[in-house]
């Protein structure tokens, strides 16, 4: 999976895979085969690579049928081979019945299935998607990423795909590379980079929220302390990145939305081994996202909050919120678990 | 009501648009997809030389081919001296000015239809084993086919309406070049106004024909 903002260099990836675009240098090797070796002078022209490609609006031919699209890249095999495959993969991706159509009289859903049915057809080592979602409307999106998952999986193809969209990355990536103007700032595993992004500039490409910075008190290989907003914090130093900065050095942190808590006035005092980081602030402003409420607190300390109208954004699912009475009571303390402050190691 | 020089011109300037118009298909094509898709030294110069006759008075294109073609001209010469036959004042000479005439037409056309078709295309045709000639073929030129037949057509027509270009060339030889715009200008001439209004018609029905025609296959093509 290929995440990242337009126009940082995902698509440039995929058709230099694909050998669509030469590149200044570097090695492309898939399952062995060398298809670019700068140094060694080797660059496979497309036609040779055996690699599928399904491109970002699909590039159906619109001249042909769904049928011949999909038989398109088999025009190597003897007639009746070709026609056998072609309907077999039609049937195994549903289009049996509209073998006969155009593509533009095909829905978006039906039209994403003939493009990856005419790349898979062949039988490549690899398939390439670039942005195989992004032309469908966002409720027929979500279903037919739950269908993408489920066909590259039972076809047991490989696949290279590029995606501006997190949730798209989240779903269905087990390896994700990150890419932020034109280089390649993070390649991990996704439940890696989901709790340790690498650097800020991860963070940030992810969309993630409360992005902040503190300075140094003091970094040991457990902990990191930390001044933020007049307030001492301490967060857990992550056992993988064992990151020391010097006391009085800048620090990036995040704390996500969901894992700041709101602690209950009707229930006993605070029990300092529970709540850490304890703060009091005031919420500022709120909005309705759907199944929670985001709401947006200011610190009760002088001086200008964090996030310009803001210091932290704080995510409560609605029953919470109903309970809590938070609509009427403006004025809360919050702690946050010093597990869920995630030090960013600067880069 | 015709008379048989005018029925003579008429069938010349017939199969003298026919040839020229298959011939840019055939050259023609080719030329504006390579125009089209390909970035090669001198390219600029081939786009100017098949461009010059649109702009050129007709004369001065015929003047050139003249000097390239003439039985003195730096093709002409030799043709000549082997074969003792040479292209000028035939009806041959009358396809090649029509030809260089509609040339113009028919690549600007074709090139700009060409290049309008989406690359992805014909990236998609490589990625499943398609060579270039084979992705032009079987992709580009299928999708641009309107743009093509729309070129055809306008090259049809310049070549049936050529006059002066075909005048330089192959000359003004009743039965023999005397091609239907000629055979106006010559009735106009002498004075037959019957005969050439006969001719007016004539040259105009044809380009109506033509354009209907056309619009019908583009229709279809939709």
């Amino acid at each position: 999976m290929l995440f990242g903002p337009s126009g940082s260099g995902k698509t440039l990836t995929l058709q230099c895979l694909a050998g669509l675009v030469r590149p200044d240098r570097g090695r492309i090797v898939v399952n062995g085969r060398t298809l670019f070796d700068s140094t060694a002078g080797i660059h496979q022209p497309p036609q040779a690579r055996r690699l599928g490609y399904v491109f970002q609006g699909y590039a159906l031919f619109p001249h042909l049928t769904v049928a011949a699209n999909t038989a398109f890249g088999l025009r190597d095999r003897p007639r009746a081979e070709r026609d056998e495959r072609a309907r077999e993969v039609m049937e195994r991706l549903g289009l049996g019945h509209l073998a006969g159509r155009y593509p533009r009289e095909l829905s978006g859903g039906q039209q994403q299935r003939v493009a990856l049915g005419r790349a898979l057809a062949p039988d490549p080592e690899l398939v390439l998607l670039d942005e195989p979602l992004s032309a469908l409307d966002a409720p027929l999106r979500r279903q037919l990423r739950d269908d993408l998952g489920v066909i590259l999986h039972d076809w047991g193809k490989a696949a290279v795909l590029v995606t501006h969209d997190l949730a798209e990355a989240y779903q269905l990536a087990t390896t994700v590379v990150v890419y932020a103007n034109g280089r390649v700032i993070q390649s991990a595993q996704k439940s890696e980079l989901l709790w340790q992004p690498a650097s800020e500039s991860v963070a940030r490409v992810m969309g993630i929220r409360n992005i902040l910075r503190g300075s140094v008190l003091k970094a040991g290989p457990e902990a990191i302390q930390f001044r933020w907003r007049g307030q001492i914090l301490e967060a857990v130093n992550s056992p993988t990145h064992s990151y020391l900065p010097e006391p009085g050095s800048p620090l990036a942190f995040y704390i996500r939305p969901e894992y700041v808590r709101l602690i209950r006035k009707d229930r006993a005092g605070p029990d300092a081994g529970h709540h850490m980081n304890l703060m009091n602030a005031a919420v500022a402003r709120e909005a309705d996202a759907g199944t929670v409420w985001t709401l947006y607190l200011v610190l009760d300390e002088p001086g200008e909050p964090a996030q310009g109208a803001y210091d932290l954004e704080v995510e409560v699912p609605k029953l919470v919120y109903e309970i809590l009475e938070i609509a009427r009571d403006r004025h809360w303390q919050i702690s946050i678990h010093r597990g869920s402050i995630q030090v960013l190691p600067s880069t | 009501m015709l008379s048989a020089e005018a029925l003579s011109a008429v069938w010349l300037s017939m199969r003298v648009a026919v040839f020229a118009t298959a011939i840019n298909a055939l050259i023609g094509i080719p030329l504006a997809w390579v125009l089209a898709r390909h970035r090669f030294r001198g390219r600029g110069l081939v786009d100017l030389l098949v461009t010059l006759p649109l702009v050129l008075p007709p004369t001065v294109t015929g003047y050139y081919l003249i000097v390239l073609l003439g039985r003195r001209g730096w093709l002409g010469a030799p043709l000549y001296a082997v074969t003792g036959w040479s292209i000028a004042f035939t009806w041959y000479a009358a396809i090649v000015a029509a030809t260089i005439m509609a040339m113009p037409l028919m690549v600007r056309t074709a090139r700009a239809a060409i290049e309008s078709v989406n690359l992805d295309y014909e990236k998609a045709a490589y990625t499943l084993g398609r060579s270039e000639w084979s992705a032009a073929l079987e992709v580009t030129l299928p999708l641009a086919r309107k743009g093509l037949l729309a070129g055809l057509v306008l090259a049809f027509a310049r070549a049936l309406g050529e006059f002066g270009a075909t005048l330089m060339l192959a000359g003004n030889i009743p039965g023999k070049t005397q091609t239907l715009p000629l055979a106006i200008y010559t009735a106009v001439q002498t004075g037959e106004t019957g005969e050439s209004f006969g001719l007016v018609l004539m040259l105009t029905a044809l380009s109506c024909l033509v354009l209907i025609a056309s619009s019908r296959l583009g229709g279809r093509a939709q």
